[in-house]
């Protein structure tokens, strides 16, 4: 369990002086241009802004899954810089220190609800898995090759004199190659009858049974997102960011696909959370939206024109020509 | 863990993968029954040598190898060498106990082989290749009830052992089972007789044979005939010798080509001065135009060859030291000293060709795999741009995407090469009951099936079409077509013969699994399928996140 104590002076994440270039084409796109921003723990911070404005391209680069221009400003995560992460890090902040809710929900449609909620702990933590099977591959080739071999000769696969021939050596070559095959799908095999286990009785199955069972869908474990209404299918993206225990939040537009009503609940819902101590950064273009936020922070063609407590741009709509491009 | 749930829930929630496993499993199946009947060709004509002649033979034709029991001895003492066995070999006519409808017997040109049964038992597998002779227990469970063989009375391996009559002690002469154009070889691979008329039952039955003794190249004037009794019949499974070839024994084949052992005259005229009758001045050995060898079980047949014929060598030159010998052994350079395999290198050669040319050819088979893998997994991982995105989203990492896609390829690629080696196997071993199955023509049943199932496919169309599916009017009528087609030919089917025996030597169709090209397609299909998904998984793990979330 991450520690959710409310601390006001310290930033959890912080963004300085972000900027970001997109290339259509030939054509360069500016979308960022040195915007900051900085998060403590347990703020919901709503970045309100029109359509362009950057404030997805924001959340995107807060999140890890896009990096600044070279001369732009770091990104910061307890101090550490997201941007200078390697691969491996990199994956285990996605996975581990945020947890991302899309507007279009993004549920994988062949994972049922439960699946779908306990994704993100079924993601590996280290390198074991890989090594795992890399070294399982190995022995099943070894043994392939030398039943191939044993096949050549012993078995009498080759007439005696081609036993000691090139053909000896590619049949055990096939044979080894087989063996590993064989050895990789047994593994995967292995590993599907252990998921199944771990999704009847399994921590992460329970964690994920009880956010669903938290957002009333505790009735549809075995439904396909196909089968779940709007609201619904954003409650499973929720839980699945919610899966993993993280330190933060980002949500991107979380009700911007969804009817007033639905959206409610949603907001509802993150509030509940949000006074359990989860830190929220929520992009949004709406005021309403953002009002349920304890801090607002203001876009306008890429840069933060605002950053005021709760309450202080209630009302404000943003102006049509604060976005200037279509990106973000 | 995530790999293992995807990977199977992409697998399993759609149909493509399956049409994948098909075609991997029909081009790896269609080259394991390919190769498999090629190399059970080439199998049964190297055992074939095996079953008659041994493993290697030493030949001197026409006038034979004197003093052969001396080469004989020196040979049986070789290590290579199991077993030694003298043959004459020669052409000639054989009168049927039969006649052709003019009145007269039936005269067949034959391949004549006199051997001596027990030093020939040793060599080959005679005994085993005698057709009337009582069937083991484990043998006689698989004949059918009406098999003459299961009748001990018919039992003549004795006789064939002797080459001699049981009842009158004639000379006996065993015939290839081809021979008599009454014995009918039935779908379950035993004979039958034409009519089903015992009558046709060949032993003890008279034949006369006719030799032509040649001597010094030249073709002798006088033709020698003898009558003999059949004693019993013998099927090695090699066409061409089963309708030509006739066993009778070594002495009657020696006395009848004049290759026995006999008294030596002087050929320049000079008298006995005690009887007045021509000088004699030796004896004249009995010769065999062959040397039948049977290796040892640790030795090969090239081996055996090297071995005999040096030991040829160093006879001929003991041989032609003795003085008191009256005639010398042929010279080691006009005798051959050949394998079974080299002498027929000539059949052998072309088909090992056509067969490794055929294993070349088929490799095109592992690039199918790779390509039909490859285009599928494209169009995959161009629908699952999103989900890709998603995962890298949640912090999974490009390996981890990487192996999603690659163990997909892996299953489908081994899935397939199983079932293809699987489908193989079964072709492989039961393709003479296919190939008898296709000789007849087709049951009632099976067309009826046919044309219902059409029918019902029609019917099918014709209610998509009035619901006003396209898609379902289409395939019910493609359907109704193909069956319709097949029905329509299963009517009209009335056999052919695929294996003709007088083309292919053999009689039945080989049907050796090739467990070797087995597992070196099924090792090319799934090493090709891997390939061929990791271009396509190479891309989705590249996939940028951002880009892939924003894709629709």
């Amino acid at each position: 369990m991450n520690d959710r104590t409310p601390n006001t002076e310290t930033p959890i994440l912080e963004g300085e002086d972000l900027r970001k270039t997109y290339r259509l084409g030939r054509v360069k796109v500016p979308v960022l241009h040195g915007a900051s921003v900085s998060i403590k723990q347990g703020e919901w911070v709503a970045i309100l802004g029109a359509s362009g404005s950057g404030k997805s391209t924001l959340l995107h680069l807060l999140a890890g899954l896009d990096k600044p221009d070279i001369d732009s400003g770091d990104i910061r995560y307890r101090g550490s810089k997201v941007e200078l992460q390697n691969g491996g890090e990199t994956n285990h902040y996605r996975n581990r220190t945020i947890g991302f809710v899309f507007q279009f929900y993004h549920l994988l449609p062949e994972l049922d609800v439960l699946e779908n909620g306990m994704l993100a702990n079924l993601v590996p933590r280290g390198r074991k898995s890989g090594l795992l099977i890399l070294v399982m591959a190995l022995i099943g080739a070894v043994i392939g090759a030398w039943l191939g071999l044993l096949a050549a000769g012993d078995w009498g696969l080759l007439p005696l004199e081609e036993r000691t021939s090139v053909r000896s050596i590619v049949l055990s070559g096939a044979c080894a190659v087989i063996g590993s095959g064989t050895m990789i799908v047994l593994i995967q095999m292995v590993q599907a009858v252990i998921l199944r286990t771990r999704m009847r009785s399994g921590e992460a199955a329970d964690v994920a049974r009880s956010t669903l069972g938290d957002f009333g869908l505790d009735q549809r474990y075995r439904h396909r997102p196909r089968e779940l209404s709007g609201g619904e299918r954003q409650r499973v993206a929720i839980a699945r960011a919610l899966g993993s225990d993280p330190d933060l939040l980002l949500a991107d537009e979380p009700t911007g696909n969804l009817d007033e009503q639905t959206g409610t609940e949603i907001l509802e819902l993150l509030k509940k959370k949000h006074e359990q101590g989860l830190t929220i950064v929520m992009v949004t273009h709406d005021p309403k939206v953002a009002s349920y936020a304890n801090r607002v922070v203001r876009l306008k063609n890429g840069r933060v024109v605002a950053d005021s407590e709760q309450n202080s741009v209630v009302g404000e709509m943003p102006s049509p020509d604060e976005g200037h491009e279509t990106l973000g | 863990m995530y790999v293992a749930l995807l990977a199977n829930r992409y697998l399993t929630s759609r149909i493509i993968p399956w049409i994948a496993v098909a075609a991997v499993a029909l081009c790896v199946a269609l080259v394991v029954i390919v190769v498999s009947v090629m190399s059970g060709f080439l199998d049964m004509l190297r055992t074939s040598g095996k079953t008659m002649m041994g493993d290697v033979v030493i030949r001197y034709p026409i006038s034979g190898i004197p003093y052969y029991e001396d080469l004989l001895d020196d040979l049986e003492a070789l290590p290579e060498v199991a077993a030694a066995t003298p043959t004459i070999d020669t052409f000639g006519l054989i009168e049927m106990p039969y006649g052709t409808g003019d009145g007269n017997n039936l005269v067949e040109q034959v391949q004549v082989w006199g051997i001596d049964p027990q030093s020939f038992n040793r060599v080959s597998e005679y005994e085993d290749i005698l057709w009337w002779r009582t069937p083991s227990a484990k043998e006689a469970e698989s004949l059918p009830a009406d098999d003459l063989r299961l009748d001990p009375s018919r039992d003549r391996t004795e006789a064939a052992m002797l080459m001699k009559d049981p009842g009158t002690g004639e000379p006996g002469i065993v015939l290839g089972m081809h021979i008599s154009v009454f014995n009918e070889r039935r779908g379950d691979g035993t004979y039958g007789f034409q009519g089903g008329n015992p009558n046709y039952w060949m032993p003890g039955k008279q034949v006369e044979l006719t030799l032509v003794p040649i001597k010094g190249g030249k073709i002798s004037i006088e033709p020698e005939s003898r009558a003999f009794s059949i004693v019993n019949e013998f099927q090695s499974g090699v066409f061409e010798i089963d309708d030509k070839r006739v066993l009778i024994s070594l002495k009657q084949a020696q006395q009848m080509l004049r290759l026995g052992s006999g008294t030596l005259y002087d050929q320049n005229g000079k008298l006995d001065p005690e009887t007045g009758m021509p000088l004699v001045i030796g004896k004249s050995p009995a010769r065999a135009t062959a040397i039948f060898l049977r290796a040892n079980e640790s030795y090969t047949p090239d081996q055996v060859r090297i071995a005999a014929s040096k030991a040829y060598d160093q006879f001929w030159t003991e041989s032609t030291a003795r003085k008191e010998r009256t005639v010398d052994p042929p010279s080691p350079f006009v005798v051959s000293v050949m394998t079974w395999e080299q002498q027929l290198a000539s059949i052998i050669a072309p088909v090992q060709k056509e067969r490794e040319l055929m294993r070349i050819l088929f490799s095109i088979v592992y690039i199918v795999c790779a390509g039909l893998v490859l285009s599928i997994f494209w169009a995959i991982v161009y629908e699952k741009t999103r989900d890709i995105g998603i995962l890298r989203a949640i912090g999974a990492s490009r390996p981890g995407i990487l192996g999603i896609f690659l163990i997909y390829g892996l299953v489908i690629g081994l899935l397939g090469s199983m079932v293809g080696v699987g489908l193989g196997w079964l072709v492989v071993t039961n393709i003479n009951a296919i190939h008898d199955a296709l000789g007849e023509p087709a049951p009632m049943w099976m067309t009826i099936s046919a044309f219902s199932l059409a029918a019902l496919l029609f019917g099918f169309s014709i209610h998509a079409a009035v619901k006003g599916s396209i898609l379902r009017w289409l395939l019910g009528l493609i359907g109704f077509m193909i069956i319709g087609v097949v029905g329509a030919g299963l009517a009209v089917h009335q056999g052919f013969l695929l294996w003709d025996p007088s083309v292919y030597y053999f009689n039945e169709v080989p049907s050796k699994m090739d467990w070797f090209t087995a597992l070196l397609t099924m090792g090319g299909a799934v090493l090709f399928s891997v390939i061929g998904a990791a271009i396509p998984a190479a891309r989705a793990a590249d996939t940028d996140p951002v880009k892939a979330l924003r894709y629709e």
